[in-house]
């Protein structure tokens, strides 16, 4: 028996298992999270749980975290390690020109590998919006407005760092995928003593350092108006226009007071090679990694057959979810007393039209 | 906005060598800290600091659960950890080698089929190696790993080496370098957005020349 104990206490790593006031917490979220999408017009949509890994295999950042699986016709699967991916194969699939743009929510677990002795990775379920079809300020400040209506009704309030896919894309020459891939881990490791000197590899040192310089910046939008103010001879038109959109999107932000939500943060260049655009990630006291990522990605359907703009984010919610706000926690049972079983029934239905939980 | 308020940032520093030269070093940029006896945590002098002390080799777990926001460690024990953290500096002090030793007169050859190495050191022997395309066989041992070659255990050892002292005591000596080691202040990425203005100020503290 100690044996089968012991097999019972051990779940396999990448799974958990969630109790009651976790789970009460848990659903809420998602319901709420889910009627807001929708009022904003963003209609569910579910993924398979797994799919053929090669079609996959180059957007998966780390291999070694993917569950694999063969099935009877010796085909490689996947597991469903992150549903922005399945979604843009869906996606691709089945729309066509006439149906967008389409907004769309999706929610529902995911799979990695996670470390038994690192339970702070939290990374079981996903929660996101997407919104295909639309290019530009308006879609992008749409997206931007939700993710910030989204963590208001979870009654929390993360750091929400802004930056530009674009940016990197005019800093960066043209050096092949694998070098490109280690310049975006520099800027987002803010290692820039290693950056400089790949980049002295690849350009001028003064250019080098320009560069080296600008994704180093954090600050406000007033902050970065006057610093590539100062800067801005030694920056390419294309540069200027990428840091033009970030500054018109944080000027509409602050109309709509919701300014004070978002920092401009050169080093966010998106942990993924299919961003082209605005890139963000929002992060929380207490919590080891971003809990939100987001950002347009203009080629990513177009990968999987059908070529069209897309801007989205998608929110980790077992990493917050001790964090929420007080509405999401369970809340007290009443119980009905009643002279017997029958007038303690009545009563409890009657409470229960009140909105009461109660028991019997 | 959450980030940034008026509470002292978290670091965590390691028990042992280093602790005495961090001392030093933050004395220096008047950000004096003791600890009383026995206790684990102190504040700094200017109150900005929250300070932990810890074991080396846990120190990256404490900064990977955003536990300690920053830390002061050696590079050895961060690529132990597999952790990835930002770098804010790198310090001068401190600094060591890691490099493989065998018995005094003892040569790799060319035909040796495989490496025989016992390391506290076991991720960064067996990626060291691997990356050069030699195949190592490694026993994990936690401390004194010169015993090993002088016991018969394996016939080489990777590990830490400032003075070389403990290796020519026990009638042993270098085969090769294989990388320096240096003393960094790291941060979790997470910890270093939501408070980077004031983690910029403590790092422009410890970057001025005194």
């Amino acid at each position: 028996m100690t044996e089968k104990l012991n097999r019972f206490l051990q779940v396999p790593m990448g799974t958990e298992t969630i109790y009651i006031e976790d789970a009460y917490r848990h659903r809420l979220a998602n319901e709420e999270l889910g009627k807001l999408f929708t009022s904003w017009g963003y209609l569910p949509v579910e993924t398979p749980v797994f799919d053929f890994f090669d079609i996959y295999q180059e957007f998966i950042p780390v291999e070694k975290d993917i569950y694999r699986l063969i099935d009877r016709e010796g085909d490689l699967l996947m597991l469903r390690s992150d549903i922005t991916l399945f979604l843009a194969k869906q996606m691709g699939l089945s729309l066509k020109e006439t149906d967008l743009p389409v907004r769309v929510c999706y929610s529902g677990t995911i799979l990695r590998h996670q470390n038994r002795e690192d339970i702070s990775k939290n990374e079981f379920f996903q929660t996101g919006v997407e919104l295909i079809g639309k290019k530009g300020h308006n879609a992008d400040l749409e997206i931007l407005m939700l993710l910030s209506s989204t963590f208001r009704t979870l009654e929390i309030k993360p750091a929400l760092h802004i930056g530009s896919r674009e940016l990197l894309n005019a800093s960066v020459p043209d050096i092949g995928n694998s070098g490109k891939r280690e310049i975006e881990r520099l800027i987002s490791y803010r290692d820039f003593d290693e950056l400089g000197r790949r980049l002295r590899g690849i350009t001028d040192s003064k250019r080098a350092d320009t560069i080296k310089e600008l994704f180093q910046f954090t600050g406000s939008a007033e902050e970065l108006r006057n610093y590539t103010e100062s800067i801005k001879p030694a920056l390419n038109p294309k540069e200027i226009s990428a840091i033009d959109k970030l500054l018109l999107i944080m000027e509409d932000l602050a109309k709509l007071n919701l300014g004070g939500d978002f920092v401009l943060d050169l080093s966010e260049v998106g942990n993924q090679p299919y961003y082209t655009g605005i890139v963000f990630q929002g992060y929380l006291d207490g919590v080891d990694s971003a809990v939100v990522s987001g950002g347009r990605y203009d080629n990513l359907l177009g990968e999987f057959g059908f070529t069209t703009p897309s801007v989205g984010f998608s929110l980790l919610l077992r990493k917050i979810e001790n964090q929420l706000g007080k509405k999401f926690s369970l809340p007290a049972f009443d119980k009905a007393e009643g002279e017997n079983f029958i007038d303690s029934l009545q009563k409890a239905e009657k409470l229960r039209k009140k909105g009461r939980i109660v028991i019997l | 906005m959450i980030s940034d308020t008026a509470e002292p940032l978290s670091l965590a520093l390691p028990k042992g060598r280093l602790m005495e030269d961090v001392g030093k070093f933050f004395k220096q940029k008047g950000l004096d800290f003791s600890f009383d006896n026995r206790k684990l945590v102190s504040y700094d002098k200017s109150g900005n600091l929250k300070i932990f002390l810890v074991k080396n080799s846990d120190l990256p777990t404490y900064v990977n659960h955003g536990i300690a926001g920053l830390g002061i460690c050696g590079s050895d024990v961060l690529y132990e950890s597999g952790y990835k953290f930002f770098n804010l500096m790198t310090f001068d002090f401190g600094g060591t080698s890691m490099c493989i030793a065998g018995m005094k007169g003892a040569k790799r050859t060319a035909n040796e089929r495989k490496l025989s190495v016992a390391t506290k050191f076991t991720k960064f022997t067996s990626d060291y190696f691997h990356k050069q395309g030699i195949p190592v066989e490694i026993v994990k041992l936690n401390g004194s790993v010169e015993l090993a070659p002088v016991l018969g255990l394996t016939p080489y050892i990777v590990d830490l080496v400032e003075t070389g002292n403990t290796l020519k005591a026990n009638n042993l000596e270098i085969l090769e370098k294989l990388e320096d080691i240096k003393v960094h202040l790291v941060v979790n990425p997470a910890y270093y957005k939501l408070h980077y203005k004031s983690i910029k100020r403590i790092v422009s503290i410890l970057k001025a020349k005194t």
